[in-house]
């Protein structure tokens, strides 16, 4: 690492704004033509957040309302769990890119509790990690938080709580919602319906891995908080192009998705756009991992869209895609190969981008026996009793994540986001996203610039693994102004 | 214990399959294979028609078929091999067992076996048994137990008339590495459960035991007996070597 100040060299930071425009344009050219925006719809009842502040003087768009709750996956199986505003995902929260919001969060709960916007390049404050420094909401208290919303994309919003062995607490809960920021450019919408898809899983239980470590495994799935077959269809029409928005918001799972007869044209991940907009038969999302993408309603029938794997698709994880004036029994998913590599989503010709300094950065587990979760490492040290990484301002940092552990890893770093410069060995350039899988035994490099001062929380986002120590702190070197 | 094919008769031990069961039962789709070896140091000679246990080496070959998350069926074949006698085939049980899926989220695990079977006269006067065996186990950080309190039935043999036989199992471990686990596993039969025998006619046999978990595929465990009663079969070495294959598709 270098040991000066050093602004940040021209040309080495993506333009996102840029980068969105051609994105839509590119949409836009697919289509044809430039249709308007078609209606915007959870697949069930979810209004978007739009409750009064109970703060007293102070203005607010949102307010979020922390309580526990009883919720119905499906007619026979309900569940109590903890969410925002009673309902499961939380509201849909429509912010514009670079227009300030006020949010009020109130904490109904016995507990103290947190809130990260996921995916948002905002102060320390307002992030929502404790790990950080921002501040925790205490029991029966509010708060009222306010930023301007940047990036553009499809980010979302969850507890930054941890959960260690109580699994109704952090992401096992229903605290998770979309927070979706709207370029300030306005958004030309090349698509007639846009559908938000949610994933999680419910009732966690520990069970032994193949690895001889406990894991977390799940009873049930849902989308959009319903169990497959139990919520509203979602309702298509032949030969319209209908805009997916999909969030895994599992606490630990990672999940596939197939819509039988259709396939997906991805346009962005994590919120930015991708450099090939390339088009597949399966989606992968790890956990906190989002991909937007496009698919034109051309196989009239009814559908599942769901979990290719039958187990999942069993237990919930799944949702009806139903074609005007079609009825039966939907079919599901399930021949699909299970193939995902971030690449083929990159710079056919990538750039070659000198970093400032590279950081290696080696994930292992450390046994604690084959009842207890294993504890886990970066570069030797176990959260908190790590090192913080000390970066400067405006320089490039090539991160090598080094998984030499059994598992694969959803890895997420705070505040920024970062390049895919290789995969498994492979170059790749142009996905832009703030959580990467880094797959067991792997390695997998990315870029990012020191653009956004303040101490920045990089873990794990499986969360056993973050409970169990797969964080670090990434610290801005202090500028003597005199 | 494990004793599946001994009666409780104080001299009828049969020492062929010698394991404390989890409540784990085998996955759908999915074939376990064990070997299980047991070597008799120092066992009883031959007494009224039944064949010594005595340097008798014991092999039983035991595949188990999982059906579903919670069920599973077992087999065994059971032999023996000794001076005088050679290799002998001794008999054959059937297992089926189910389980508190683990979607359940019980603390515990909970598991109920049940065993039926035949075995030749010359190895055990009891011919046809039955024997049901609930199975309790709770793994905590590196400490694994786990109880089995078999009860037996004889429905063929001189011990038709004893009634239900009390057969407990016990084990203890602690994993002193990710692969090496390491224990104390109790067998016993104390006989009738309305008619305790005296410690001097009951078994109770003492195992330190070692399990490798040296691959998902494979189970090893390891371990020397000791049998304090003179009921009981005095030293035992006893090895269990098991292969998991899978069939299909499994859950991902």
């Amino acid at each position: 690492m270098k040991p000066t100040i050093k602004m940040r060299p021209e040309g080495n930071v993506r333009d996102s704004t840029a980068s969105r425009r051609a994105f839509l344009r590119n949409t836009s050219l697919a289509a044809g033509t430039l249709m308007a925006r078609g209606p915007f719809a959870w697949t069930q009842n979810m209004p978007i957040a739009s409750l009064p502040s109970a703060a007293s003087g102070a203005k607010t768009d949102t307010t979020l309302e922390i309580s526990e709750i009883e919720w119905e996956l499906a007619p026979k199986k309900k569940i109590r769990t903890t969410a925002y505003n009673g309902q499961i995902p939380g509201p849909l929260v429509r912010v514009t890119e670079g227009k300030p919001v006020s949010i009020e969060i109130v904490n109904r709960l016995d507990r103290e509790e947190i809130v990260h916007w996921h995916g948002q390049w905002i102060p320390v404050p307002v992030d929502g990690a404790m790990e950080e420094g921002s501040p925790m909401i205490p029991a029966g208290g509010r708060t009222l938080i306010q930023f301007s919303p940047r990036p553009a994309g499809l980010h979302w919003y969850h507890t930054h709580a941890m959960a260690h062995r109580d699994l109704k607490r952090g992401l096992y809960s229903g605290q998770f919602g979309i927070l979706h920021v709207a370029p300030a450019s306005g958004d030309p919408g090349a698509y007639d319906q846009e559908q938000f898809i949610v994933l999680h899983d419910w009732e966690p239980y520990y069970t032994a891995s193949d690895d001889g470590s406990m894991m977390v495994s799940y009873v049930c799935g849902s989308v959009n908080g319903r169990m497959l077959g139990h919520g509203e269809p979602i309702r298509v029409r032949e030969g319209g192009r209908v805009l997916f928005q999909i969030l895994n918001a599992s606490a630990t799972e990672a999940h596939w998705l197939a819509l039988p007869g259709h396939k997906f044209q991805v346009l962005a991940m994590d919120g930015a756009p991708v450099a090939t907009q390339a088009t597949v038969e399966t989606l992968r999302l790890g956990p906190a991992e989002r991909i937007t993408a496009l698919v034109t309603m051309d196989s009239p029938g009814v559908w599942v869209l769901g979990e290719p794997r039958k187990d999942f698709r069993d237990a919930g994880m799944g949702v009806v895609i139903e074609y005007a004036g079609r009825s039966g029994k939907p079919q599901e998913p399930g021949t699909e190969k299970l193939i995902w590599d971030y690449r083929v989503f990159g710079d056919s010709t990538p750039a070659v981008y000198t970093p400032d300094a590279t950081i290696p950065m080696v994930f292992t587990s450390r046994f604690k026996g084959h009842g207890a979760l294993d504890e886990w490492m970066i570069n030797g040290k176990s959260w908190p009793n790590t090192d913080a990484i000390i970066v400067h301002e405006g320089l490039r940092y090539r991160l090598v994540f080094d998984n030499r552990s059994m598992d694969d890893h959803p890895v997420h770093l705070h505040r920024h986001n970062f390049e895919l410069m290789s995969v498994g060995g492979a170059s790749t350039g142009g996905v832009h996203k703030d959580v990467v899988i880094v797959e067991a035994g792997t390695k997998v490099a990315v870029d990012v610039v020191a653009t956004n001062p303040g101490d920045t929380l990089f873990h794990c986002h499986q969360q056993d693994h973050m409970d169990m120590g797969f964080m670090a702190l990434f610290r801005y070197a202090q500028v003597n102004k005199a | 214990m494990v004793c599946t094919v001994c009666a409780v008769a104080a001299h009828a031990q049969g020492n062929y399959e010698i394991q404390v069961y989890g409540a784990d039962t085998v996955a759908p789709r999915s074939t376990m294979v064990e070997l299980h070896s047991n070597f008799t140091a120092e066992g009883h000679p031959a007494l009224d028609g039944v064949a010594a246990t005595n340097h008798a080496e014991h092999e039983t070959v035991e595949i188990t078929q999982g059906i579903n998350d919670w069920s599973e069926v077992g087999f065994y074949i059971f032999t023996s091999e000794q001076s005088g006698l050679g290799a002998q085939w001794v008999g054959d049980h059937i297992r089926p067992r189910v389980r508190a899926p683990e979607k359940w989220r019980w603390p515990v695990g909970v598991s109920l076996s049940t065993e039926v079977g035949y075995q030749r006269a010359l190895f055990s006067p009891d011919t046809w048994t039955w024997e049901i065996r609930p199975i309790i186990d709770k793994t905590t950080g590196r400490w694994y137990f786990a109880v089995n309190p078999a009860l037996e039935r004889t429905w063929h043999g001189p011990d038709v008339n004893q009634g239900i036989g009390f057969s407990p199992a016990v084990k203890i471990s602690y994993d002193f590495t990710k692969q090496i686990t390491g224990g104390l596993e109790y067998y016993a039969d104390y006989g009738s459960i309305t008619n305790i025998a005296s410690l001097h006619n009951q078994q109770q046999q003492f195992f330190p035991a070692i399990d490798l978990n040296v691959s998902p595929k494979w189970e090893i465990n390891f371990g020397v007996g000791v049998g304090p009663t003179s009921a009981t079969d005095h030293w035992i070495v006893k090895g269990i070597v098991g292969r998991h294959f899978d069939w299909g598709k499994q859950k991902q």
